[in-house]
């Protein structure tokens, strides 16, 4: 396979698991933030705040995948 | 020639000096914009200080007690101290942040360097708190935790230096990336209209590009949060003595 067409493919797979796992860590964050808020309504402000913070983190990751695959998609 | 090439600032004025370029692009330009903002906002909202405030003073009020509160509280010794700074830092990567969502003006923050350059000053700021505050002793002995055996501390020193280093470098990449790849998803919808050569298209792009532009918005503000949020969280950590 020549290089070019098997950097198109990593970066296609590559982004495509690091949505997956992106997207099981968001919906694990966010079922137990809105569990809290269930609990405890008063405190929801805080732990919105919370949410958001810990979601910036984990886009963060997959921001690091998005960067690799538009190196390889586009310089190679 | 790639199809990023968009996205990247371009020249103004070439400048050179000794063989380093330092000519001043888009991205510069969109620098000085939010550094002239950000000063005049502060300013003018401080200028004569009335017990009940007037809009401008309300305005930087709130967001003064919003850094204090959310983000200075981590910061236990000398929290006052601190607040200058990190309403600097909020302040002018917010504006920054949002300048570069404006179509024609280069982006500051979509470009590695410029948050490099920020994450290099808040890992400077950081390790010169940590030495001022603890002394070379008490800063040197955070990366020898209490009380396992000698073999393990010589292998806990590189990884605690290597992880001390990858801070900074996960701020600078976090903040290039949202903001890169918001500019980038942009594009890639734009870029479906060339590639299906036809004008029926043209409404599903230009209301992605708008919604997607609402959240880019979002984003930004977002991300200004989380990294002054970070700082002060190194910064905490740096300065608290052990317990």
């Amino acid at each position: 396979m020549i290089p070019q067409a098997a950097a198109f493919l990593g970066a296609g797979i590559g982004m495509g698991l690091a949505a997956a796992g992106t997207g099981i860590g968001v919906g694990i964050l966010a079922a137990k933030a809105l569990e809290g808020i269930a609990r405890q309504p008063e405190m929801a402000g805080n732990i919105r705040t919370s949410m958001i913070l810990a979601i910036a983190f984990v886009e963060a990751i997959a921001l690091y995948a998005l960067v690799t695959c538009l190196i390889l998609a586009t310089k190679v | 020639m790639n199809i990023l090439e968009h996205l990247y600032q371009h020249k103004v004025i070439p400048l050179e000096l000794w063989g380093i370029d330092v000519s001043i692009t888009n991205g510069v330009i969109t620098m000085w914009v939010a550094l002239v903002l950000v000063f005049l906002f502060f300013w003018l909202a401080s200028r004569k200080p009335k017990l009940v405030p007037g809009p401008l003073q309300n305005l930087a009020e709130m967001f003064i007690t919003f850094t204090r509160d959310e983000i200075g509280s981590q910061i236990e010794i000398e929290t006052e101290k601190w607040l200058p700074f990190l309403v600097t830092l909020f302040a002018f990567i917010l504006v920054n942040n949002l300048l570069g969502l404006i179509p024609g003006m280069g982006g500051s923050t979509t470009n590695i360097n410029t948050t490099a350059a920020l994450a290099f000053i808040v890992f400077a700021i950081v390790q010169a708190a940590g030495l001022y505050h603890l002394g070379l002793r008490g800063y040197l002995k955070k990366y020898i935790p209490e009380g396992i055996p000698f073999f393990i501390v010589i292998f806990m020193i590189p990884v605690e230096i290597v992880s001390q280093l990858a801070r900074p470098f996960s701020l600078a990449v976090r903040l290039f990336a949202n903001m890169f790849a918001g500019h980038a998803v942009m594009l890639l919808l734009i870029s479906m209209i060339f590639i299906f050569h036809n004008y029926i298209i043209i409404p599903i792009p230009v209301l992605g590009d708008l919604a997607f532009l609402a959240f880019e918005l979002f984003i930004a503000a977002i991300q200004a949060f989380v990294f002054t949020y970070l700082t002060a969280f190194y910064i905490a950590t740096a300065v608290e003595e052990e317990h």
